[in-house]
């Protein structure tokens, strides 16, 4: 049933990139549009294919930059949200320092942290854990406070510990929350090195699209985009699927 | 008969006082609590479960405090609308009071999977919660409740979110359960019949700050049966307890 729709949405998808790559290749052609304005999709195809070992060796790099980063970040985040979680003073103090992170533009404070970190794979995974912390906080904080209450007033005529009842109880209750935290933070994340590489870097794919953009090669920066693309997706199904195994009980999961 | 549950002129309450001088002793017995909506029947569980500090008076479970009773694992706790555990089965979801605070000892001689089949569930024991009806959940609620084998057992309006047909079966349910061993339990709920037909005494009470407005004890003979609620007699009890509610 699932596997079924699963294909049917896959087969949807499919049809309409490969309706509008046939438009646009027939736009391009007919009106003979410049390749360093727009180039046709069967050249930006043809270049994917010469260049794939520099596309997959420099994806490989923006992906581990961001999967660093993703870690980091939303480990940091939901240690600081179970702190938060567990005392209303803590809360009070750290939220505000959060929202600071937050509101702090990403875009200007990469070229700092190259300053800062210099040239190698630190600086954006710096940033993709920056990008991605404030979500997972805030995902994690509202989950962990999610906790039905006559369960925790179960437990704790049984004489549960905290710490029993933050296992037992407060971290599954926050899985659904962790995990659309997941979701959002993961595009971030790629988002974060991207934008780390552009401002300075020899690797990556944000590399590859800020020289692309230089030579006004448009044919491997639309290539990049793609395959940065790609990444993003296979992220999220990968997402997608420890959801539902691991919430298979949740009605949420059930219902799609 | 040996007092399980004391309370000694209690008074508690949030931010404004809920419960004014309670005194209520609670032997091996079924007393039922009965009160309007709102009236302070779960605040009055949460003080005997020592989830609440009283503001004045003492509270005994067992002849100490409460807080040492619930570490020593002595209590059981049924709350209205048990949500349980949805990421556990109802074997498992049976299971996890024997998975906490593992350092007390608890009396249970009767197995996980058995206390599942006393309630009638063995053909659901592998399925999670969002599977089962409200009154298949509140059976695994009472399962896991029985399972550390309490000597005191809180129930919180168990029957409140259930459908009329399902509660009459769940009553039956609970008498067989009153019949099989003694225990002291605290029943509270805002329904009178069902009040007199569970419960050795009904306590009501009232007003605000809530305080016992009167007593009636149910000399309705045991084993009950649900056709007890058609004698002279159910009626003029259940008219006893109506008039201290007034």
């Amino acid at each position: 049933m699932t596997a079924r729709r699963t294909f049917v949405d896959l087969a949807v998808a499919l049809v309409a990139i490969a309706g509008i790559a046939l438009v646009l290749e027939v736009w391009t052609r007919v009106m003979s549009v410049p390749s360093y304005l727009l180039p046709a999709p069967s050249a930006v195809g043809a270049r994917m294919a010469a260049d794939a070992g520099l596309l997959a060796r420099e994806g490989g790099v923006t992906l581990s930059e961001a999967a660093a980063g993703f870690v980091i970040g939303t480990s940091v985040a939901f240690v600081l949200a179970t702190v938060m979680a567990s005392s209303r003073p803590l809360e009070r103090t750290l939220f505000p320092l959060a929202i600071l992170v937050k509101l702090t533009p990403i875009v200007a404070i990469a070229p700092l942290f190259t300053l800062w970190f210099g040239f190698g794979t630190a600086p954006k995974v710096a940033i993709a854990a920056l990008i991605t912390f404030f979500p997972m906080l805030v995902n994690s904080f509202v989950g962990l406070r999610s906790a039905d209450l006559q369960e925790v007033a179960f437990l704790e005529t049984l004489g549960a510990s905290g710490r029993e009842i933050f296992r037992h109880l407060r971290v599954p209750s926050a899985l659904p929350y962790l995990f659309s935290g997941a979701r959002i933070s993961l595009n971030l994340a790629l988002i974060g090195a991207v934008i780390g590489e552009w401002t300075g870097a020899d690797r990556g794919l944000g590399r590859v699209i800020f020289v692309a953009n230089a030579n006004l090669d448009l044919t491997i920066l639309f290539g990049a985009v793609l395959v940065l693309a790609a990444i993003g997706i296979a992220a999220n199904a990968f997402v997608g699927a420890a959801e539902r195994r691991l919430l298979h009980w949740h009605p949420i999961a059930v219902a799609t | 008969m040996p007092v399980a549950i004391a309370l000694h002129g209690v008074s508690a309450g949030y931010k404004g006082p809920v419960l004014r001088d309670i005194d209520l002793e609670v032997g091996n017995e079924v007393v039922a609590i009965v009160g309007r909506s709102g009236s302070g029947k779960t605040t009055l569980l949460r003080l005997i479960a020592g989830l609440l500090e009283p503001t004045s008076g003492t509270v005994d479970l067992l002849g100490v405090a409460p807080a040492i009773a619930r570490r020593r694992k002595r209590i059981g706790f049924v709350p209205q609308d048990a949500r349980l555990h949805p990421w556990r089965t109802v074997r498992e979801n049976v299971t996890l009071p024997l998975e906490v605070n593992r350092a007390a000892r608890t009396n249970g001689h009767v197995s996980p999977d058995e206390w599942v089949a006393r309630m009638g569930l063995s053909d659901a024991i592998d399925a999670y919660p969002h599977q089962l009806s409200g009154g298949m959940r509140q059976r695994v609620a009472l399962a896991r409740s029985l399972v550390i084998d309490p000597e005191v057992l809180l129930m919180d309006e168990p029957l409140a979110s259930l459908d009329e047909l399902t509660r009459d079966d769940l009553r039956g349910e609970l008498l067989r359960l009153w019949e099989g061993q003694a225990r002291s339990v605290v029943y509270v709920t805002h329904d009178i019949e069902e009040a007199v037909l569970l419960a050795d005494r009904v306590v009501v009470i009232g007003g605000r700050p809530a305080a016992v407005r009167g007593e009636v004890r149910i000399s309705l003979a045991r084993p009950r049966t649900k056709a007890m609620r058609r004698e002279p007699l159910f009626y003029n009890l259940v008219e006893a307890v109506r008039k201290h509610l007034e």
